[in-house]
């Protein structure tokens, strides 16, 4: 008994030591004055890594939900008679939720664990040790540009997703299943909000953005740098990702939309 | 040791995950002479490099390097202290996504604002020395292990530093690559006046270039001096690591309890 609380106490003060350690990480990542000249080339190559190279897996998600998001609204709506309200129901779908949620854990999936597995493996060979001896600060020089094209990459990211993902219900809706395309666009503009739907979406994806680099890059940076280390960080990456962003997920929705 | 200390360690105590690694490690180490930090594997040699680099801070204990106290050194301060100090790891710790002559130029364009053409002649001039010019277009994935300890080694002399340290450079060499670091590290201390701190377990090869050694086991500093007088030392740990006896008094067999119990023969045999 006393073991099985010693064990529980144990873990809750890992839990608390892990949080603690993350936010330090994140302070000395984000702290200091960042230097256009040298940051910004930086800058460039990882948002091609994690967000144009993210593109093809975002485009063709988007496109398939879409239509999947056409085909299930056409067959449920129609029983109503209100197939033309397709269009708005795809487009709140889309803008509100599954454009960042999808994007987020495609994302961690994707850029996030390719970003772990990079740091992780440049610990266990020394390369972060050797930059430090070399008086460059890992930190700045290696995991700040990769936290913020993570934070970058991930709303426009989304924006792209939901774009997609509307042409999507579109192909399925009026090109197959014969919807009006006047009703189509013409619901979908006059019900979804720019700010109460797009830039809530918006907010989201950044929120979810921020969540998804962070905890890639400082899994990596606190991995053990062994083989075994680099596969659990890896993995811990893509799970605690994912249950921060279904978890944010559903307080932020509370906060924007749950004002009855 | 008649040359003034260039990096000074006075009592150093250092715990990792519980196990005391360091207990009470004092070394002073000449400035402009190779120095041989040697010892048995897991006695914390590299850990010893890296108190010294600032990566590591000890428990207690101080760690001067060129007048600074380390431990005690802001980021800044550390940062700038790091700038004169060249490192050699193990593994080379190349950047695998910047070819070999990014890589040597990498210190010179963080730390310098030369123009590119000079940048071009000092990391050829670099590379020359450890004479590897012709391979500046590889990448770190096409070059063999002795090239890659080669190429960091050209890396580490980029800013012409005062102190470099060596880590384990022999380990896992085949002769000739050895004899190429052995020379290397020879040439450069003499060359480039450098501090050099050498941390090995090949004894032959280290104790054939430094001009000073110390042999660390169990947290302790067991025997120090010239190559000459650590031959010459009496105590029976120092004799067996030099001469690599598998039994002495460092035992062959780990602690264990008696075997007749462990076989399971205990009071059925007589």
């Amino acid at each position: 008994m006393i073991g099985r609380i010693a064990a529980f106490g144990r873990l809750g003060l890992d839990i608390v030591s892990s949080f603690g350690r993350s936010g330090r990480f994140l302070a000395g990542v984000l702290g200091g004055v960042p230097r256009p000249a040298t940051g910004f080339p930086l800058l460039v190559k990882q948002l091609y890594a994690v967000g144009v190279l993210s593109l093809a897996i975002i485009v063709v998600s988007g496109l398939f939900i879409g239509m999947v998001l056409g085909l299930q609204g056409y067959t449920i709506l129609s029983d109503y008679g209100s197939e033309a309200a397709i269009g708005q129901m795809i487009a709140l779908t889309l803008v509100r939720e599954l454009g960042p949620v999808v994007t987020a854990l495609l994302f961690a999936g994707r850029a996030g664990s390719a970003l772990t597995a990079e740091i992780g493996l440049m610990k266990a060979t020394e390369q972060l040790s050797s930059m430090e001896m070399m008086g460059v600060d890992p930190l700045r020089r290696v995991i700040a540009p990769r936290l913020w094209a993570g934070f970058i990459a991930m709303p426009v990211l989304a924006v792209i997703f939901s774009v997609v993902g509307i042409w999507g219900g579109m192909l399925v809706g009026v090109d197959w299943l014969g919807v009006f395309e006047g009703s189509f666009w013409g619901n979908m503009q006059s019900s979804v909000d720019f700010v109460d739907d797009v830039l809530n979406g918006v907010i989201k994806s950044v929120v979810f953005g921020f969540v998804c680099a962070w905890i890639a890059v400082y899994q990596g940076y606190d991995c053990v740098p062994t083989s075994a280390g680099i596969s659990s960080a890896t993995t811990k990456t893509v799970v605690y990702s994912s249950l921060a962003v279904l978890g944010l997920d559903f307080v932020l929705t509370a906060v924007m939309f749950g004002d009855f | 040791m008649n040359s003034p200390a260039y990096i000074s360690l006075k009592d150093v105590v250092f715990s990792r995950s519980g196990r005391r690694i360091f207990d009470g490690v004092s070394l002073d180490i000449p400035r402009g002479k190779i120095t041989a930090i040697m010892g048995p594997s897991g006695t914390g040699k590299t850990t010893l490099l890296r108190l010294i680099g600032g990566q590591l801070r000890p428990d207690s204990g101080s760690v001067v390097v060129d007048g600074h106290e380390v431990p005690k050194l802001k980021r800044k301060a550390l940062y700038s202290l790091r700038e004169k100090m060249g490192m050699l790891f193990q593994s080379g710790a190349l950047f695998t996504d910047l070819s070999v002559f990014e890589n040597v130029a990498f210190p010179l364009r963080v730390h310098t604002k030369l123009p590119e053409d000079m940048i071009r002649d000092v990391v050829l001039m670099k590379l020359e020395a450890v004479g590897l010019r012709g391979a500046r277009q590889l990448m770190p994935s096409e070059l063999s292990g002795g090239m890659t300890r080669r190429v960091a080694l050209a890396r580490s002399i980029a800013l012409d530093p005062e102190l470099i340290m060596y880590d384990e450079p022999f380990a896992g060499q085949d002769p000739i690559a050895m004899g190429v670091l052995v020379k290397l590290i020879r040439d450069l201390n003499s060359s480039m006046g450098l501090t050099s701190v050498l941390v090995s377990h090949d004894v032959p090869e280290s104790l054939s270039i430094c001009h000073y050694a110390c042999i660390i086991s169990d947290g302790k500093v067991i025997g120090e001096g010239t190559p000459e007088e650590l031959r010459a030392h009496p105590s029976g740990k120092v004799q067996q690591f030099l001469q690599g006896q598998p039994d002495g008094p460092v035992p062959f067999h780990y602690p264990a309890e008696g075997a007749a119990q462990d076989f399971g023969l205990s009071g059925g045999v007589s």
